[in-house]
């Protein structure tokens, strides 16, 4: 009991001071997961929406591959970026693994199929109404498609957040392939763990609870995102 | 302006199968296709705006042929010039009323429009008294102002025939008789050919020149003289045409 009360008062005092370890932690975990997060919107958004616009071959198959991704295990992916980026792996010579390159690839993964998955869902839910009248407005065939993409921003950003919130809570794959060497790899997720091996428990408690401020954070914009995206949908459609 | 209509098209598998087989023309200013629902109104307007492909047939509207399935011709939609006002208008909702008004003069990403087009967007807020709510999204406006927003985003594009599907079906009947008028001086202001669904016969009184009258995926028949449109009238010249269902 008395350890886990210091551990407490340890972390509030980390967190008060500013403590550059802690900080830098942080930041890295932001950029690895951030710059994930952006490069499996860049890819994505437009396979989503190729997936919700176009009457693809084998759209079915490639739909199914990409919600079993949803629920990737993070280690299975840790496994596989691994083997690939190891010394004696295909991509080896880039000599990615234990940097943040590795882990950010890792992340990707994990994301990719949520974001994908949720834009294609949101562009799917567009009223295909909306589709016509662009297209009898002289919209082409992009423009069409701009069109129903904006229709369903907020469905995408909820993906976007969803696959944010996934990465930044995952241990498994950025353990494997970062190497959790300190100050170059070490994200919140793999420190608290860790730590909590050491039995150091300050900063393991420390990134805890701000690992659940961020959580919390992600679920607030979230729920304000499809609040505010409900609020000026559909309503002149349907009602 | 005349337009010829003559054009075949099934849709569904199965047993639930329907069949469209509508031909018409006419040179007048105001054609209504009239019938019940079901009976491929929309079916042919949107086959006429390029949103449907025929199986087969033909689709002339003044001297332009649109649809040729004998000659392999197809215009794009995006390429016919005509204007649609769908039912319930499909306003885009997350877009304010000029940016509704002007998205078919847009060009590229931006929506700066150039000078000229944005004194015409102007003008059209102006006619269609949408300048005081220029900024607000579809969803803070009345059914009759969501209505001018759909027909001031067709009409700024200057097409040469205005589709409009079922378009008083959404309003009140006092608002409705306003909006007929409305619709007659839009016609004039801008020397556009009109064509409308309905199954209201108060319309078919108020507006047609040329009466299209539908049943079942087929055109029963097709009435050029005003006389025989007045409401009364209009029973007893249709009694004849739909037979009593057979038990």
């Amino acid at each position: 009991m008395d350890t886990i009360f210091q551990g407490f008062i340890s972390a509030f005092y980390l967190m008060a001071a500013f403590d550059p370890t802690l900080l830098q932690i942080i930041w890295l975990s932001l950029k690895v997961s951030g710059a994930a997060l952006l490069l499996a919107t860049l890819l994505g958004l437009p396979v989503g929406a190729l997936l919700a616009l176009k009457r693809l071959p084998w759209r079915g198959l490639i739909l199914s591959v990409v919600n079993t991704g949803m629920g990737l295990p993070p280690v299975v992916v840790g496994l596989f970026v691994y083997l690939l980026f190891s010394r004696s792996g295909p991509m080896g010579f880039l000599e990615l693994l234990y940097t943040p390159g590795a882990m950010i690839i890792a992340q990707f993964i994990l994301a990719f199929p949520i974001v994908t998955s949720l834009s294609h869902t949101a562009i799917v839910n567009v009223n295909p109404i909306i589709r016509q009248a662009a297209r009898v407005l002289g919209a082409n065939p992009l423009q069409e498609a701009l069109t129903i993409i904006r229709e369903a921003r907020y469905g995408i950003m909820t993906g976007g957040i969803a696959g944010l919130g996934r990465v930044t809570a995952e241990v498994g794959a950025v353990l494997m392939v970062g190497g959790n060497i300190a100050g170059y790899t070490r994200v919140m997720t793999t420190t608290i763990a860790l730590e909590t091996d050491k039995g150091e428990f300050a900063l393991a408690i420390a990134l805890g609870i701000i690992l659940l401020g961020l959580s919390l954070m992600i679920n607030v914009t979230l729920r304000a995102i499809q609040r505010w995206g409900r609020a000026s949908s559909g309503v002149v459609l349907w009602d | 302006m005349k337009i010829i209509v003559d054009i075949k098209k099934r849709l569904g598998s199965g047993k639930r199968v329907f069949g469209l087989e509508a031909a018409f023309s006419s040179d007048k200013d105001v054609v209504v296709l009239f019938g019940p629902s079901g009976a491929g109104k929309t079916l042919t307007l949107q086959a006429i705006a390029g949103l449907v492909t025929p199986d087969a047939g033909r689709i002339v509207v003044g001297n332009r042929v649109l649809f040729d399935s004998s000659r392999r011709i197809r215009v794009p939609a995006r390429r016919r010039d005509v204007g649609y006002v769908f039912q319930e208008y499909a306003l885009f909702p997350h877009l304010s009323v000029a940016r509704n008004i002007s998205f078919g003069l847009k060009h590229g990403w931006s929506w700066r429009l150039p000078l000229q087009e944005r004194l015409r967007l102007e003008e059209v807020l102006e006619i269609f008294e949408l300048t005081r709510v220029q900024d607000s999204l579809p969803r803070d406006l009345s059914g009759g102002q969501r209505q001018r927003v759909g027909l001031a985003r067709a009409l700024i594009r200057r097409p040469k025939l205005l589709l409009l599907d079922e378009p008083f079906s959404a309003l009140d009947a006092l608002l409705r008789a306003k909006m007929r008028q409305e619709l007659l001086r839009i016609k004039e202001r801008f020397t556009i050919p009109v064509m409308l669904i309905t199954h209201d016969p108060e319309d078919v009184a108020a507006l047609a020149e040329t009466l299209v009258v539908y049943d079942h995926g087929r055109v029963r028949q097709i009435m050029a003289d005003t006389q025989e449109f007045a409401p009364e009238q209009l029973a007893v010249s249709l009694s004849s045409l739909i037979p009593a269902p057979s038990l």
